[in-house]
């Protein structure tokens, strides 16, 4: 019989030893433990060698009770250590708690300019409907501004528009309807062209910036009405400014449409009630339109009797102010970042 | 152009509208006469009546205040305290009843003024806004009428009309012209009135002072008439107030009666002293080369020659049209008239008054187009009203030269083509109704088909169009129907170098920029100051005007020169922002700049870059201040990648232009071609303009980047084997671009190496003097299998013994 003091010393010395496993606080004291109870020199090692001791018939079977109780020991060891890691884990992540509410790194976006937005979007229209883009020279003659537009020197409707001159013959385009004269004299017809641009006149105040942006669009074909060009200065308006808006027709006077005529729509901002936008009107000026007057075709030595065609146009920067209820003018050419930043979308 | 509501009536009954002033302004508008603001000066005087003190008493609470019962023609008294002295029993007074709001937003209420009721206020002079400061309340006449509106009897219930009249409406540039417009608009008749002259068998025009008119083409209608003897004076009251009304200050009787024809009826006059013409004759010739002439208003100025004038025998006595002498102008002392009604080319009196900066009312008229059948029904009415208001005696003849009449074609106008171009469907009857009513002569010439004759006045029915515009407008805009159109053929494709810029600007936004737009022009003193050198840009690729196109007429000296780069504008954009706090902007424009080319001008499209500031925040902080010149290249490296351009190349730019900072500016080179170029600013432009934040700015040849775009993607097949980075550090003498090196690497790398690039830079600490240590990472893959260790030792012992060769460098 092995001597049941040895027994019951292994057996305390187990609960001992479950007891500090249990008690660790952490991985390093259940290591610790470990060592101390089950490593080399530890007392399991130190148990061994005590078997040596021991009578050879005594030996499996303290042998035996060694083995159950590193067993034993061990099995707990790794529950305990499973568990203190999970808890260490817990405390990490713990420690780890951030400041949600500390910002992200900066992403900077671009943005679009406002008259650009406005463009780009009345383009976008029209090109459904057909129309292609045109340029033209900001510098341009006088013979495209004026004269093919049926606008002669010296006549009265030079006052309409205050002029820059660069020489006796090149000004700067007052109006983006010459880029009409350079879309007729190249494309062919039936077309349908659009033309966005900078557009320059000796005239400034709170309203009145001397440069600035005009939409043009042209229709040629053989038959063409004032119906047609109602239909479509209101569908853009529409597009524009909303599905109730609506669109009316002003006789007006230039010299390159016959009939002419300013359109004004029903005030977007409003519906139509009256506010501060429109005056108390209920309704905005937005621009001018017409049916092309035969001296342009003449001009371009295209038969007037053939082909017939609408124009209309507005301005860019008015189209914004009434869009984005912006109050000044001059607030597109100072390019605030404050005021850019708003149109960052 | 201001139209009276009581002078129109001279002309039409309107005396229904009266109440509704603004009806009539609808009608105008809505009809192409745009009423741009109606003025009623009755409506600050409602309330407002004339009365008269019946009672006086003192109050009984205050000593310098009087009870006093008014009647206001209410049929009872009102009973009104007043603090004013000047008043007493019997005295005609203004009462301002409850309601009434005087100027100054001074709204009339019930009160109890020191326990004593007061229905209304006796007002003074100044309460009124007539003057500026009155003592005690006003006092009328004792036959002003009790209970007649104030506005009314103090003449100030005369609505006017301020109406923009374009450019072919000539005719509607008077009071005549507008009551014609509303005739055919109301289908009224218009009131006519024969002038009365009392005429001097005696006298003769023709026997006093002779006529030539030598040039007919600039003046084919001059006539003339002679008054004697009158008394140059103020006007009367009713004159004087009628100019006031659309804005003219009156002169003398005389002056005032030209004008007032001239506003009536729209015919301009000149009325020339007599006594002060050199006889034997009037003649109207251009001026002489080089001829001074002093104006009625004193503006010295000289004319070329080819100015028509009205002349004595010695001198330019008037500019034809535009504005008389100093010589010849009527004064106090004058008592014998030359009254001139005359007819002068539109274009020629146009050039002459902006030649000269004359923009006078006559010339506007002129220019615009007046009517040559009304000359002398016209001067009838001048002689006729100057006798009433200046007395005299009017010579019984009269000049009037006039060219041979050229007879205006009829235009063929058909029902058909007027239904057609406003998309509507018309009755011929309908149509030729309106015709008449515009006093056309209509012949019918088929069924729906009309031969139409125009009145003389209306100059500007010339086509067949501007009959479809007249029914058009006057049957009313609104009936056009709204029909989408069909276009037949295949749409155009848009322009191409517009998509490019749409393209570049929206890379521009990804690469984190605002865009921003700047004027065309710019003050070229400023523009030239920042830029430096225009020559100098060249290098970079930019073509830039040494001799920027400059505006003849420019608004200010601030606005006088068209760009020749965009970025004088940004920095312009940049110094608003920076001195109204923002210290930190990535900014781009996409626009046009000029100069002097092959065929006149040329315009070219570029893009500006600018970036001032470096963000430091929680998670950035920049290494130095020079690394806003990397920030800037690398959006501008970004956009390049996106437009699929494969060599691009950043060149040390050797004596760039003295905006940029000299060791830290680039020449973009992409395809073998200078394209544009990304700089610091000098630090002296920093110093002068007071900025401390880093500053970089770029600008970029869009012709030049937009050839061959759109490019589309080629794909590359993705290999299926794992890449394998590796890291190179290298010390290298400062002096070799670390471009120059990756070069090589690549070279020797060879296919296998897929990209590399710098991730750090170091210099000092353990690396020696003018030296630099480079790392590069750099990206292994092949595509027909996964890369051995051996393989990659070999290849990057390659790589090293190949920059070695080339290079004076160190493994580190």
């Amino acid at each position: 019989m092995v001597p049941s003091s040895l027994i019951e010393n292994l057996n305390e010395r187990l609960t001992q030893a479950l007891n500090q496993l249990q008690g660790a606080r952490n991985v390093q004291e259940l290591y610790d433990v470990k060592v101390a109870f089950a490593g080399k020199n530890g007392f399991l090692s130190e148990m061994m060698r005590e078997m040596g001791k021991l009578p050879k018939e005594q030996k499996p079977v303290f042998g035996k009770e060694v083995n159950r109780v590193k067993t034993q020991f061990e099995q707990k060891y790794e529950a305990r250590e499973a568990e203190l890691r999970q808890q260490e884990l817990a405390e990490k992540v713990q420690r780890e708690r951030i400041d949600v509410s500390l910002p992200g790194p900066k992403v900077i976006s671009g943005s679009k300019h406002p008259i650009y937005l406005v463009m780009d979007e009345v383009l976008s229209i029209l090109s459904r409907l057909g129309y292609a883009v045109r340029t033209g020279p900001q510098i341009e003659k006088d013979w495209y501004n004026f004269e093919a537009l049926n606008i002669p020197p010296d006549h009265p409707s030079r006052d309409m528009q205050d002029t820059f001159y660069i020489d006796d013959h090149h000004v700067l385009r007052t109006h983006t309807s010459p880029v009409q004269i350079h879309a007729l004299l190249a494309d062919k017809p039936p077309l349908r062209v659009v033309a966005p641009g900078a557009v320059f006149r000796c005239d400034s105040d709170i309203s009145h910036s001397p440069n600035f942006h005009q939409i043009e669009g042209l229709l040629v074909d053989h038959k063409v009405s004032m119906a047609d060009l109602r239909g479509t200065v209101s569908y853009l308006a529409r597009e524009l400014f909303g599905s109730s808006v609506k669109v009316r027709f002003r006789p007006s006077f230039f010299p390159f449409t016959e009939p002419s005529a300013e359109f004004d729509c029903t005030c977007p901002v409003c519906g139509g009630k009256g506010c501060s936008m429109c005056k108390q009107s209920g309704w905005i000026e937005i621009g001018g339109s017409g049916l092309v007057n035969p001296r342009v075709f003449e001009a371009v030595k295209m038969d007037p009797k053939v082909w017939q065609g609408f124009a209309f146009g507005f301005g860019v920067e008015r189209m914004a102010i009434i869009k984005y209820g912006i109050d000044d003018i001059r607030l597109f050419y100072e390019n605030d970042v404050r005021f850019l930043k708003q149109f960052d979308l | 152009m201001k139209i009276s509501f009581k002078w129109l009536n001279d002309h039409i009954d309107l005396s229904d509208y009266k109440s509704r002033p603004g009806e009539l302004a609808q009608l105008l508008t809505a009809s192409g006469l745009e009423v741009e603001n109606i003025e009623d000066p009755g409506e600050a005087f409602k309330h407002v009546v004339v009365g008269q003190i019946m009672k006086l008493e003192k109050h009984p609470n205050a000593d310098r205040l009087t009870v006093c019962q008014v009647d206001a023609g209410e049929g009872s008294l009102r009973q009104i305290v007043c603090g004013a002295k000047n008043h007493k029993q019997g005295d005609k007074v203004v009462v301002t009843l409850p309601g009434a709001v005087l100027p100054g937003n001074f709204a009339i209420k019930k009160s109890k003024i020191r326990d004593v009721e007061s229905l209304g206020m006796l007002a003074s002079e100044s309460e009124l806004g007539l003057k500026k400061e009155s003592e005690g309340i006003m006092i009328l006449p004792p036959d002003a009428p009790v209970g007649e509106p104030f506005a009314r009897y103090y003449g100030l219930d005369d609505v006017t009309f301020e109406i923009n009249v374009t450019p072919n409406r000539a005719d509607c540039l008077s009071h005549l012209g507008v009551a014609r417009e509303l005739a055919t608009l109301l289908d009224r008749p218009l009131k006519t009135k024969k002038p009365e002259v009392k005429v001097s068998s005696g006298l003769s025009t023709k026997q006093t002072i002779g006529l030539e008119v030598k040039d007919e083409k600039l003046c084919s209608r001059y006539a003339g008439r002679l008054v004697r003897s009158v008394k140059v004076g103020p006007s009367p009251e009713w004159l004087k107030r009628r100019l006031e009304t659309v804005g003219l200050n009156s002169i003398n009787n005389v002056v005032d009666v030209t004008n007032f024809i001239m506003v009536d009826r729209g015919q301009p006059l000149h009325a020339f002293d007599l006594k002060t013409l050199a006889g034997p004759k009037i003649i109207v010739a251009p001026a002489e080369a080089n001829e001074k002439f002093k104006t009625l208003d004193g503006t010295d100025i000289v004319l070329k020659g080819d100015e028509l004038t009205i002349r004595d025998a010695e001198k330019a006595v008037c500019i034809a049209g535009v504005i008389g002498g100093v010589n010849s102008g009527v004064t106090e002392a004058t008592t014998d008239l030359f009254i001139e009604s005359a007819h002068f080319a539109m274009d020629s009196v146009r050039r002459t008054s902006r030649r000269h900066g004359l923009q006078t009312d006559s010339a506007y008229r002129f220019s615009r187009g007046t009517d040559e059948s009304g000359v002398v029904d016209a001067l009838e009415h001048a002689v006729s009203l100057i006798q009433q208001v200046a007395g005299g005696e009017v010579a019984a003849d009269w000049w009037d030269l006039r060219a041979p009449v050229v007879e205006r074609e009829p235009i063929r106008v058909s029902t058909e083509f007027v239904g057609q171009k406003l998309g509507l469907k018309v009755d011929p009857e309908d149509l030729k109704k309106w015709l008449h009513r515009l006093n056309c002569q209509v012949e019918v010439l088929e069924k729906g088909v009309f031969s139409v004759r125009p009145p003389a006045y209306r100059v500007d029915l010339e086509q067949d169009v501007d009959f479809v515009e007249e029914y058009g407008r006057l049957n009313g805009y609104n009936h056009i129907p709204e029909n989408l159109p069909v276009v037949g053929g295949e749409p155009l494709a848009h322009d191409k170098q517009y998509l490019f810029e749409q393209r570049m600007a929206e890379l521009a936004r990804i690469s984190g920029m605002l865009q921003c737009v700047n004027y065309g022009f710019l003050s070229g003193q400023y523009q030239e100051e920042t830029l430096g050198s225009a020559e100098a840009y060249k290098a970079a690729g930019l073509d830039m005007d040494s001799k920027p196109v400059r505006i003849k007429n420019a608004l200010s000296s601030d606005l006088d020169t068209m760009r020749v780069s965009l970025v004088p504008g940004l920095l312009k954009n940049l110094l608003h922002n920076v001195r109204h706090g923002s210290e930190f902007g990535r900014f781009f424009e996409i626009g046009q700049i000029f100069g002097h080319g092959d065929d006149g001008y040329e315009q070219k499209p570029r893009m500006g870059v600018v970036a001032w500031g470096l963000r430091r925040d929680l998670w950035t902080q920049p290494k130095s201040q020079s690394q806003i010149f990397f920030d800037l290249k690398g959006r501008v490296q970004l956009m390049l990648d996106k437009l699929l351009i494969q060599a691009v190349q950043w060149k040390e730019w050797v004596n760039p232009p003295s905006l940029l900072h000299p060791a830290q500016a680039a020449i973009l080179v992409c395809e073998g071609r200078p394209v544009g170029y990304v700089a610091t600013i000098h630090p002296q432009w920093s110093v002068a303009q007071k900025i401390r934040v880093p500053v970089a700015v770029g600008e970029l040849d869009l012709v030049a980047l937009g050839r061959g775009q759109p490019r589309s993607v080629k794909f590359k097949p993705v290999s299926k084997f794992p890449a394998v980075e590796r890291d190179l550090a290298l010390v290298l003498p400062k002096d070799i671009r670390a471009q120059d090196v990756a070069v090589e690497i690549k070279k020797a790398g060879g296919a296998l190496l897929q990209s590399i690039e710098v991730f750090d830079v170091f210099e000092g600490g353990e690396i020696p003097e003018s030296h630099r240590s480079v790392a590069y990472r750099m990206v292994f893959q092949d595509s027909a299998g996964t890369l051995t260790d051996d393989q990659m030792a070999k290849l990057h012992q390659h790589i090293v013994s190949s920059v070695s060769k080339k290079f004076p460098l160190k493994v580190r």
